[in-house]
């Protein structure tokens, strides 16, 4: 491969023209030429596909190595099933945070992908044209509001709001959190949704019209089937980002290591709690690993309910 | 076609950087100082504005050295001196001694900077304006939940504490709580990350109940008299309010070269007696002891 | 299916009694994505308003271009302006042809086994990786191994990372989503693999891929936590440094500098202005990527 010519930009750019005038022999060079260049776009792409996951496994393995330290003087059970969490008495179990991740992401989930789903509907399938060309790039702007912002609105806004509604006295929990997560999230999912809806074949929708199904029918039984790998995808990367979230969730959580038996009950989840406590850990404690040990399980988390959704996803299509 | 367009502003791109990077370079040779060589700082958020404000007005004098900061926690800024990623660790309190929940760390000397005052502070609508070390003990371990067993109104107190760690968090239990514990859960306890946040969350949480730099505090909330004694300067430095402290740059071994300098700017009388005013803090060379 | 079976199977007039419950679905469908879409729009302009009309009615060039001031009120945002958009493009020019050839892999090059499967999941478990992590992992690579300090480099290059699992998964779905038609007919006329992608399936799917990084360049302007930890929360204390690396506080590091630590008596002040530019420079990144688009859409249509 390293005695081939190195390809100029030049040629790359007009090589179809090119190929027309040129003489016989150079017509056997440039078939040369076509395949050398495909099989080292191949290489490239082959490469860059393992770059990635290359990143993650190093992340993964930096994680690990620090992380799996904290069982030399925690035990895997406590720290997996106690909901002890006070690194001022040594104690470490992460029960709350695991169970507080699950917790949030799923209430998150139940808000937001109903809500996506219909608002990407009503982008893809039911707003005019002009309102569609100038509402995409307002929800791709809600992405791009940091999500300190987001915090610090639903710190002074949603809050004190909840705490009116509600009458409890602080409001910081799981729903708040919650609610601040799906504004996140929500432009994340009905963009890509909505990208998704509208890459479904116009042919299907004529064809569901035809049979005579109305705008609904046509909409639930035929586009949004037709969408669902999009949507999973959408799903999957509105939940990442939920699960990851951190500066946002902070401010309304209420950093708490208890249980959040209620939805008003200050509380605290994975990232929260890493991201309160690594700025002030000493390096070679216990409690530092502990913090590693969750960012390594928070790791872990993500991957299998990626893979879960995945399996449902794959169940759905064989029915 | 696309790809095209992309390269031209890659390569626009990269001419720029060359372009102006040469003439930022030009600009920096023509100022002459001899000190020259480059300063991390990591360490203390609280302390990180004084840090900014003395790194400026150094960069000015010594355009040749180049200093960047950062910032996380107190503790971040001893160990990262400890590692060898910083030149400065700015610290709280002193790390070279114990505190509680941090190991000393060996080797590393603490060079005062600034005098750090803390106010016990409450959201506006609490009428209580004067608490003893005993009721804040109560209240921040969680024995007194209502307002109305310190003389207040009838109304359950939210504390509002920082996290575990933070150096603020460290000189307020050690000066004000005489080394009480804090509760660490409960339907209204909440902790929260920044000063920044705890100003917030104190100026928007009715009955909440926290504390800060008395730098943070605004007219939003009532600063608190601790055993009826006002959080102002003149008592701090009459040495009547005990809640306040140093706050530290710490080096590994005595500090040299340009480090060194930059300390010796940051501790000398312009320095202290101007911005360091300024910004809120008490010069160090105010405090008698 | 199984409704429509049942609503056919009722006894007395299946067809009409069919035809109102549809019509009336329908219709019940319609409203109700009319109105949770209107109250979303009207709630997404709300929050854009609230945030937008707190700071650029007082926006001066003075604050945009102005050097930062720790003491004094009026101090501007420049330099953390000007490596934002430094910051941003660097991490483009590095996830953008990495991401896409990935993504093009997966699409186009990868056979479907296990192996593939596994591979995806990799990526999309790095999306959800939280971005504090990358800003660890940042901190071990070039402070820790590379002893390069606090660089415009480091923050640039964590960033990337943090996009290209997005990138990749974003360009895969929107070449998967060319119709297959295209695909052969390229073939067809004797394009080879390369030029298919090249020629046919990119350009098909760009607008899609271009949705992908408006939302990754959007994610990338807003993010903090991994700038705070990689590049500093300090500027070389100039505008237009181009240098790689000097520090690099981008302006939503200095937007969280200024909200939880900043002692400057108009630390709101600047934290609103903050807040509105950024938003608004996500606006304008999304119009400058969606303008060369859209023209060139009107000229394929003409």
């Amino acid at each position: 491969m390293l005695q081939t010519p190195p390809p100029s930009p030049v040629s790359n750019g007009v090589e179809l023209g090119s190929s027309l005038k040129s003489s016989s022999g150079q017509a056997f060079d440039r078939k040369k030429r076509l395949s050398f260049y495909n099989r080292s776009f191949k290489v490239i792409c082959i490469a860059s596909a393992i770059f990635v996951c290359l990143i993650l496994f190093t992340i993964l393995f930096f994680m690990g190595r620090t992380g799996i330290l904290t069982f030399d003087t925690v035990s895997p059970f406590t720290f997996f099933f106690s909901s002890e969490w006070a690194p001022e008495n040594d104690q470490y179990g992460a029960f709350i945070f695991i169970f507080g991740t699950f917790a949030l992401t799923f209430l998150t989930m139940l808000i937001s992908v109903p809500l996506s789903v219909i608002i990407a509907v009503f982008l893809a399938e039911m707003t005019p044209t002009w309102l569609k060309t100038m509402l995409r790039p307002v929800m791709d702007l809600l992405v791009g509001i940091p999500s300190v912002v987001y915090g610090f609105l639903g710190m002074t806004i949603l809050i004190p709001l909840l705490r009116d509604l509600t009458g409890t006295s602080m409001g910081d929990g799981l729903l708040a959190a919650a609610i601040v997560l799906t504004i996140m999230v929500l432009p994340t999912i009905s963009r890509i949704t909505d990208d998704a809806i509208v890459a479904v074949p116009k042919k299907y929708r004529d064809a569901s019209y035809a049979l005579g199904s109305t705008r609904f029918q046509t909409i639930v039984r035929v586009v949004l089937p037709a969408a669902k790998s999009g949507i999973m995808y959408a799903v999957i990367l509105g939940m990442g980002r939920a699960i990851g979230e951190t500066m946002a969730v902070v401010m309304v959580i209420g950093n708490t290591p208890q249980l959040a038996d209620e939805l008003f009950k200050p509380t605290s989840v994975l990232t929260s709690n890493i991201v309160m406590q690594i700025s002030n850990v000493p390096f070679d404690s216990s409690w530092n690993y502990a913090l590693y040990m969750m960012g390594f399980l928070l790791l872990i988390i993500s991957l299998v309910m990626i893979v879960l959704v995945r399996l449902i996803q794959r169940k759905g299509v064989k029915s | 076609m696309k790809s095209k367009f992309f390269k031209n502003i890659a390569f626009t791109a990269i001419a720029l950087t060359v372009a102006f990077g040469s003439i930022s370079m030009a600009n920096i040779a023509d100022a002459a100082s001899k000190l020259s060589g480059k300063i991390v700082i990591n360490g203390s958020s609280a302390l990180l504005p004084l840090t900014l404000q003395a790194a400026n007005e150094f960069k000015k004098l010594n355009p040749k050295v180049k200093i960047s900061a950062s910032a996380a926690g107190s503790v971040t800024g001893p160990q990262a001196v400890r590692k060898g990623i910083a030149d400065i660790g700015a610290c709280d309190w002193d790390a070279s001694l114990d505190v509680p929940g941090f190991k000393k760390f060996d080797g590393q000397v603490a060079n005062k900077v600034a005098v750090i005052p803390f106010a016990a502070v409450t959201n506006s609508n609490v009428k209580v304006a004067n608490l003893s070390t005993k009721q804040l003990q109560d209240i921040f371990s969680g024995k007194v939940k209502n307002w109305k067993e310190v003389g207040g109104s009838d109304a359950e107190i939210v504390v509002v504490n920082r996290a575990f760690g933070s150096g603020t968090r460290v000189n307020f239990q050690m000066k004000a709580l005489d080394g009480a514990d804090f509760m660490t859960k409960g339907d209204n306890y909440k902790e929260v990350k920044s000063s920044g946040d705890m100003k917030t969350a104190i100026e928007t949480t009715p009955n909440s109940i926290g504390y800060m730099d008395l730098v943070y505090v605004t007219s939003k909330m009532t600063a608190l008299k601790i055993n009826d004694i006002a959080p102002t300067e003149a008592n701090v430095i009459n040495g009547k309010y005990k809640v306040w402290s140093y706050g530290y740059y710490m080096t590994k071994g005595q500090p040299t070269g340009a480090t060194k300098a930059f300390i010796e700017y940051v501790q000398s009388k312009a320095f202290q007696n101007g911005s360091l005013k300024k910004l809120k803090f008490i010069p160090i060379s105010a405090m008698k002891n | 299916m199984s409704a429509r079976g049942k609503i056919s199977g009722k006894p007395p007039n299946p067809f009409a009694s069919g035809r109102s419950l549809n019509h009336w679905s329908n219709r019940l469908f319609t409203l109700v994505v009319w109105v949770i879409g209107i109250c979303t729009v009207l709630f997404i302009c709300g929050l854009l308003f609230l945030i937008l009309q707190k700071g650029l009615p007082k926006l001066e060039w003075s604050f945009l271009f102005g050097l930062p001031s720790e003491i004094e009120e009026g101090g501007g945002i420049g330099p953390t302006l000007f490596n934002s958009v430094y910051v941003l493009v660097i991490s483009l020019v590095i996830s953008i042809p990495l991401g896409m050839a990935a993504g093009i892999y997966l699409a186009e090059f990868a056979p479907d086994n296990k192996f593939i499967a596994f591979v995806r999941i990799c990526v999309e478990g790095l999306a959800s990786v939280p971005s504090i992590i990358f800003g660890l992992f940042g901190i071990a690579i070039f402070v820790e191994a590379f002893q390069i300090g606090l660089t415009i480099l480091g923050g640039a290059v964590s960033l990337a990372f943090l996009n290209l699992p997005v990138l990749t998964r974003v360009t895969e779905e929107a070449i998967r989503a060319v119709p297959p038609e295209m695909k052969n007919a390229s073939f067809a006329l004797g394009g080879t693999h390369l030029q298919t992608i090249r020629r046919v399936l990119i350009p098909v799917a760009l607008n899609s891929i271009i949705t992908g990084i408006c939302l990754v360049a959007g994610r990338a302007f807003g993010e903090s936590a991994v700038i705070i930890l990689t590049a500093g929360v300090t500027t070389s204390g100039e505008m237009w440094d181009f240098s790689l690396f000097s520090p690099g506080e981008t302006l939503a590091v200095h937007l969280w500098y200024v909200q939880s630590e900043a002692i400057v008596p108009d630390a709101t002040d600047i934290a609103e202005k903050a807040a509105a530019v950024l938003v608004f420079a996500v606006l304008l990144i999304n119009v400058i990527f969606r303008v060369p688009l859209w023209l060139n859409s009107r000229k394929t249509r003409t």
